[in-house]
């Protein structure tokens, strides 16, 4: 995929620190219960994806369409057949709640929360940096890092063995066969071969690197440094204060009458 | 024999596990793309997300590779840009955990059908408990709830028991998993069960 793209202070927030604090706010999302604080938790994460990932437009709205199906999937199945006592809407096994409704609302807001704080993180993020600072910053062993490094760059290769495969099925015009037994066997064709030749590779290139006398302690030396900057400041500014701010405004200006969304 | 994991080992289980986490990304909007039908069919489609671990196990044989794998593959589907974002590093650490747990039970002894089905069921329950925190599951009617579990418990075993099972043995007869297990009678023995 070649997306081009403006590089903001976002990418150059140090990454263990970027991952570290979004960990940190995705568990504090998870202990937050009270709609309203939810939505404008929300509001908080998504000023950062619409306008610091340095996209342009048209590709962030192509990222929001599968989160908005998120959205709407995961709040339609606590809405239908979620516990409450204040029915609106009754029809057969579907049970609308005022309480399952709210709490059906939440929990679509909670998916999308998380789902911009992924893409906000994996688009301003470059892979090899972030292995990079895991291995400066956190002490990650770096027999681990490289490898993660080494599959990441086998990707590309993975998808063109996936069209030589179907392309050379097609060649000897082997065609799928019908009943169960045949979908089976269509559905093993493709990940027997793949994963072969991926064990193969990864074999082949454990064995090059230790023939090079990779060296997995941890007093080695970088290419890369990846250090701290003012933008690190500014990250954590940032969604401190805009985290009170949310939770000033949810209290001062409720949007939904309801506090907790629990049953 | 030694049990801890190599370079090869690690780089094996990761490439692995990338490869499945392409494959978990593809899964996200399948899921959702069936969950608003009600129901739960859905659940029967989620224990695709706990295979990575039992195919790596399968294959390599150490202590560790469970976890790693699925972690592993729960990054990669995070970095290849996943609808559930950050969720999926969190679940894909205790699913990975929970399998882990129960091989070790097993004293990494165990490689046939019922051991991996075993570890799927464990990841499963991690993957419950961890729905029952974040997305209230236990708020849902009880028929739902009851109809939910029994769809990811089935779906568990088919996907991480069946399907990595029969996908290992079919590795096996290309012979590329001699080139990373350390083989000796014992396991040959334990094939046969």
């Amino acid at each position: 995929m070649n997306i081009s793209f403006e590089e903001s202070w976002l990418h150059k927030v140090n990454p263990a620190l970027k991952l570290f604090t979004l960990t940190f706010l995705f568990v504090f999302a998870v202990t937050i219960h009270h709609l309203n604080y939810m939505i404008t938790f929300t509001l908080t994460v998504s000023i950062l994806f619409f306008f610091c990932t340095g996209q342009p437009y048209k590709h962030l709205l192509l990222f929001l369409l599968p989160f908005l199906l998120v959205f709407f999937s995961t709040a339609v199945s606590m809405i239908l057949f979620g516990k409450g006592e204040t029915t609106l809407f009754k029809w057969g096994l579907v049970n609308v709640t005022e309480e399952s409704l709210y709490r059906g609302l939440h929990l679509g807001f909670r998916a999308l929360v998380f789902a911009m704080m992924g893409i906000t993180f994996v688009l301003t993020t470059k892979p090899v940096q972030l292995f990079y600072s895991l291995m400066q910053q956190l002490k990650l062993h770096p027999k681990y890092a490289y490898s993660f490094m080494a599959a990441i760059r086998l990707i590309p290769i993975m998808f063109e063995e996936l069209q030589t495969i179907r392309d050379a099925r097609k060649v000897r015009g082997i065609q799928s066969q019908k009943g169960l037994s045949g979908v089976l066997k269509s559905i093993k064709s493709l990940p027997i071969p793949l994963l072969s030749q991926s064990i193969r590779r990864a074999f082949r290139i454990a064995v090059a690197m230790e023939a090079k006398r990779f060296n997995s302690s941890n007093a080695r030396t970088f290419y890369y440094h990846i250090g701290f900057s003012i933008y690190d400041l500014l990250f954590i500014v940032y969604f401190v204060l805009t985290i009170s701010l949310a939770y000033f405004f949810a209290l001062e200006f409720p949007l939904f009458p309801v506090t907790d969304v629990r049953h | 024999m030694s049990n801890r994991l190599k370079l090869t080992d690690i780089l094996v289980t990761i490439v692995i596990s990338i490869g499945f986490g392409i494959l978990y990304k593809i899964w996200g909007p399948l899921y959702y793309a069936v969950k608003p039908f009600g129901i739960n069919i859905d659940q029967l489609i989620y224990g695709m997300w706990f295979m990575a671990a039992t195919v790596a196990f399968l294959i390599i044989r150490k202590p560790g590779v469970a976890l790693l794998a699925e972690v592993a593959a729960s990054s990669g589907e995070f970095l290849m840009g996943s609808e559930f974002g950050l969720e999926v590093l969190l679940y894909g650490i205790i699913q990975g955990l929970f399998a882990e747990l129960l091989l070790m039970a097993f004293k990494y002894k165990r490689y046939d059908l019922l051991a991996v089905s075993m570890a799927g069921i464990s990841s499963c329950i991690g993957s419950l408990i961890l729905d029952f925190y974040k997305g209230y599951i236990g708020d849902l009617s009880t028929w739902n709830l009851v109809l939910y579990m029994t769809f990811r418990f089935i779906g568990t075993i088919l996907f991480t028991g069946v399907l990595a099972n029969s996908i290992v043995k079919a590795l096996e007869a290309t012979g590329v998993t001699n080139l990373v297990r350390t083989t000796s009678q014992k396991d040959f023995d334990s094939l046969d069960q």
